[in-house]
């Protein structure tokens, strides 16, 4: 029942159902702004000034350093336009939120075309739960009655002397609009990653925060400059915004770069004729699947890929290699052995201790839990059942089907002795799921 | 402010206390004589937000954000106080930042820091009034005003400020260490220069938001929150990259564990290599990639056979062959790596020779990667300074003659010459090893070392064709495992990897 209802997300095919809703809501802005009253010329250009800045934010998006994509100056000219009210001492802005919607979605799909052309893939879910975020703020604070029948749009007049007031409302708009947007995109990664929701909610949320801050200040302090400074505001106040997105930039760059190295350390035992080819990538993929579906946190998660990645390095420092490089079948001694050196290397490095302590204990049997009390780490008797899987499959692509069955069967054998049964689960949970996307592609 | 942009604990001469008490002095006759361009206390809660932030962004302050990124908020906050509290007030916000600045620094440092921002303060806000700039924001209205009457003149008092800045310290810097002021201020100028622009234009949104948008304190909040966001994400930059550094040198690690005799050797021919590019006039980036190709040169030896490395024994000429794939091996092992791109051509004709009988392409003279000439000299040197079995090690002189013997057929004379250059600059000492070391080297062949692979070349006629042949397979590891490692002649069969090959 439990995990009928963990998977529920997966089943419902939520990240496909994501990039849906937004259509219709786009539909609907459209249609609300045809039959909204008449836009000005002046309003006009204003907006078509934030179209172009929400376009060009789309095509300078960045990814965040784990992984997920996001567009922060499109989302910061979104928020502004939605909490746009005065542009010019004198002139009042007089769209409603379908306008605004409408606009972001002609922006947004604009800024989607380069990569369209360019005919690299763009992510639907996450670009779709940029463009609700936008429409929750438009719809917040234009239309959303808060206190004395009055939406903050038009409450806010009567703040203009204490303007601060009106500064931490549209924070707390931006804040809403950003945890929607959070809340959509761990819908979406739940259900594709096959996660459980509420890890991928918690990583969303303490992924995006220090981003989210900057956002959500970057589009209240556009919607306020646009009074004294005009719409000129808009390109002027985004600049504290894009040198926090530079910055963001390196920082993931920089890990990428890192995944790489640690990625290139991996194969120093493949091209030492220790491990089959490509063995530390399978094992590591198959870790990670099964770290997501026991809802590891991300930072766990890394930690466990990393490690999953160096388990064989130890190896490096064996007179010979073990036949077929396969660590399952060594002895106990070497095994453990082999697991300290790597640990050894691996701490060298000063900043892995992480990553050495889960290698440390990737040859322990999980009867050590049970009958010592000792407490191996989840990552470890991930690592170790994911390992004896590949070892016992090997990569031979005939007779998978029947290698597949007897490696599930002795790792039964072992099951509760050498292997956790809880992660075992896992890797038959994976292993089915893998299954069911090959016989339907 | 760079790193440079306070002053470290100032020698004891006498001079410079003297300088302290003449900088404080003129902090406050300016202060004094500027009393009357604007009433610091007009605006109460405008002086104590600025203070209240002045003194947290020195208390939140780290002193290496890393990556040679600076980052001033206290710079912002001097100059938005400029307009928002005049050129006193700005003035205050700055000395009483400094003065209670988080540290041990001594008294003098404190009282002089102070004493600059007061003076960077004063100067800055007089120096607004000069070209135009405006207190009274209420009557500044529109876009092209607020332009014209804060932003360029705003501008104009920040680059005041940061003279003020460059030469108050370039003072107290030729005091205590003797470096010309003249340097020392275009070195600041042009290393901060950027970041400085970068204040004044923050500072400006600031005082926008503040005064014509009506927002006061909170705009702090607005304007502070993505900047904070960003230095954040610099300071994580800073420790992923010195995080990455350590992993990498793991990477050298591991292949030294495998073949004792080779310790310590990357990193020494690293340095060595740096040195050398400077007298060859190399660009930064090739410097970059010479440094992480010297690095990682003889990565490709973890998938040379264990045995060739460490036991005792004769070697046949497939055993030669199968060491001589470690350049090639290395390439297989870091291309994946992107920002080692510019360095694979390096690692992976270190061992080519200038007369076109190195291994594993055959290149001669300028078809040889610069940096593969760098390194193959360092290489066959560092080697000859290694204390070895069969012999002691040589001094770096004899080490020297060795190489120019060998000048114009095995290494390029230009590097030669840089060699030379850099050991009248440099101290090189020789690598020497106890007898256990010694012990565990002996057998061992030291493929680096010119004198002993040019015997090994005389006894092994028949090498020289299969060994300069197209390379190994870029995926020498079989589906079912084998030695890496083809047979000897095999080398032919095998498709040329092009791809490797292209620099």
């Amino acid at each position: 029942m439990r995990s009928a209802l963990r998977d529920l997300p997966s089943r419902l095919r939520l990240h496909r159902l994501l990039p849906v809703l937004s259509i219709a809501v786009a539909a609907g802005a459209v249609a609300a702004a045809v039959a909204s009253p008449q836009v000005s010329l002046q309003d006009w250009g204003i907006l078509l000034v934030f179209a172009v800045v929400i376009a060009v934010g789309e095509v300078n998006r960045i990814v965040l350093p784990g992984g997920r994509e996001t567009a922060p100056m499109s989302l910061a000219a979104g928020y502004a336009l939605a909490m746009t009210w005065e542009v010019g001492e004198t002139h009042r802005v007089e769209f409603t939120a379908g306008v605004v919607v409408a606009v972001t979605t002609v922006g947004m799909l604009a800024g989607a075309v380069p990569a369209l052309l360019r005919r690299s893939p763009v992510r639907a879910d996450d670009l779709a739960a940029r463009f609700l975020s936008v429409a929750v703020v438009a719809i917040l604070f234009r239309h959303v009655v808060v206190w004395d029948g009055q939406p903050l749009l038009t409450l806010q007049e009567s703040w203009s002397s204490t303007r601060w007031v009106t500064a931490i409302s549209m924070v707390l708009v931006s804040g809403i609009a950003l945890f929607v947007q959070a809340f959509c995109v761990a819908l979406a990664t739940a259900s594709r990653d096959h996660r459980p929701f509420w890890r991928s909610l918690v990583d969303e949320v303490r992924q995006g925060a220090g981003l989210g801050a900057a956002l959500a200040a970057s589009g209240t302090l556009i919607a306020l400059a646009e009074r004294p400074m005009g719409v000129v505001a808009l390109p002027v106040f985004l600049i504290p915004l894009v040198l926090t997105q530079f910055a963001i930039r390196r920082y993931a760059g920089i890990r990428e770069t890192y995944g790489q190295t640690i990625r290139a350390l991996s194969r120093l035992t493949e091209i030492g004729g220790y491990t089959r080819r490509d063995h530390p990538a399978r094992v590591a993929a198959l870790s990670v699947a099964m770290g997501r579906d026991l809802g590891m946190s991300d930072r766990d998660t890394l930690d466990l890929e990393y490690a999953a990645l160096l388990h064989d390095i130890g190896q490096v420092a064996l007179r010979e290699p073990i036949p077929g490089g396969a660590t399952m079948m060594a002895a106990p001694a070497d095994q453990d052995r082999i697991a300290r050196d790597g640990a050894g290397i691996v701490r060298q490095t000063g900043v892995l201790d992480n990553v050495a302590v889960i290698l440390e204990s990737q040859s322990k049997p999980y009867r050590q839990v049970r009958e010592l009390g000792e407490d191996l780490p989840l990552a470890s008797r991930i690592i170790k059942v994911a390992n004896a899987y590949d070892d016992l499959v090997g990569e031979a692509r005939a007779r998978r089907a029947r290698k597949h069955a007897s490696a599930i069967e002795r790792i039964h054998l072992g099951l509760g002795y050498e292997y956790d049964p809880r992660v075992v689960e896992a890797l038959i949970r994976v292993l089915d799921r893998r299954a069911a996307v090959v016989g339907a592609g | 402010m760079s790193k440079a942009g306070a002053a470290r604990e100032p020698s004891s001469s006498r001079a410079v206390p003297l300088y302290i008490a003449a900088t404080t002095l003129a902090a406050v006759v300016s202060m004094w004589w500027a009393w009357d361009a604007a009433n610091p206390f007009a605006d109460p809660v405008a002086l104590i937000t600025l203070l209240v932030l002045g003194v947290l962004s020195m208390l939140v302050r780290e002193r290496d954000v890393g990556a040679n990124i600076t980052f001033s908020f206290l710079s912002i906050i001097v100059i938005a106080s400029v307009v928002l509290v005049g050129p006193v007030g700005s003035a205050l916000v700055g000395a009483l930042s400094m003065g209670l600045e988080r540290g041990t620094r001594t008294l003098h440092a404190r009282l002089f820091n102070a004493s600059m921002f007061a003076l960077q303060g004063v100067v800055g806000g007089m120096v607004y009034l000069a070209v135009g700039g405006s207190l009274k924001l209420e009557e500044v209205v529109g876009a092209p005003a607020l332009i014209m009457h804060v932003g360029i003149p705003l501008m104009v008092a920040d680059v005041a400020q940061m003279l003020v800045n460059a030469v108050l310290l370039a003072g107290v810097v030729r005091l205590s260490t003797g470096i010309p002021p003249r340097r020392f201020i275009v070195q600041m100028v042009t290393n901060s220069g950027v970041a400085y622009i970068g204040y004044g234009v923050i500072g400006f949104l600031f005082v926008i938001l503040w005064g014509p948008a009506d927002v006061g304190w909170f705009s702090a909040v607005l304007i502070l929150a993505p900047l904070y966001v960003a230095r954040w994400a610099f300071v994580q930059y800073g420790e992923e990259q010195r995080a990455h550094e350590r992993t990498l040198s793991a990477l050298v690690t591991a292949v030294e564990t495998k073949d004792p005799s080779a310790a310590g050797h990357s990193g020494r021919i690293a340095r060595l290599a740096e040195w050398m590019a400077e007298p060859l006039s190399m660009g930064t980036q090739e410097v970059q990639a010479l440094v992480y190709a010297a690095m990682l040169h003889d990565v490709g030896k973890v998938g040379v056979p264990t045995r060739l490395l460490r036991r005792p024994r004769t070697w046949t000429p497939a055993d030669v062959e199968a060491l001589t794939h470690h350049s090639a091996l290395g390439v297989v092992l870091v291309r994946e790596i992107e920002f080692l791109n510019g360095s694979l051509a390096g690692i992976r004709h270190h061992h080519e020779r200038w007369d076109g009988l190195g291994y594993p392409d055959g290149l001669a003279g300028d078809e040889i990667p610069l940096v593969s000439r760098v390194i193959a000299v360092a290489d066959a040197f560092d080697a000859l300074t290694t204390d070895r079995a069969e012999r002691p090690a040589f001094a770096p002189q004899q080490a020297l003659r060795q190489i120019e013997q060998r000048r114009g057929r095995q290494f390029d004379p230009h590097v030669v010459a840089a060699l030379a250059t850099v050991l009248e600059r440099h101290d090189w000492p020789i690598t020497s090893a106890d007898e256990d070391e010694l012990d565990r080297m002996r057998g061992y062949l030291d493929h680096d070392d010119p004198i002993a692979w040019e015997q090994v070349w005389a006894t092994t006629p028949p090498l020289r064709p299969a060994v300069t042949g197209p390379g190994p397979t870029p995926h020498p590891v079989a589906d079912e495992p084998s030695p890496p490692h083809p047979a000897a002649g095999k080398a032919e069969d095998v498709p040329v990897a092009e791809q490797v090959r292209a620099p």
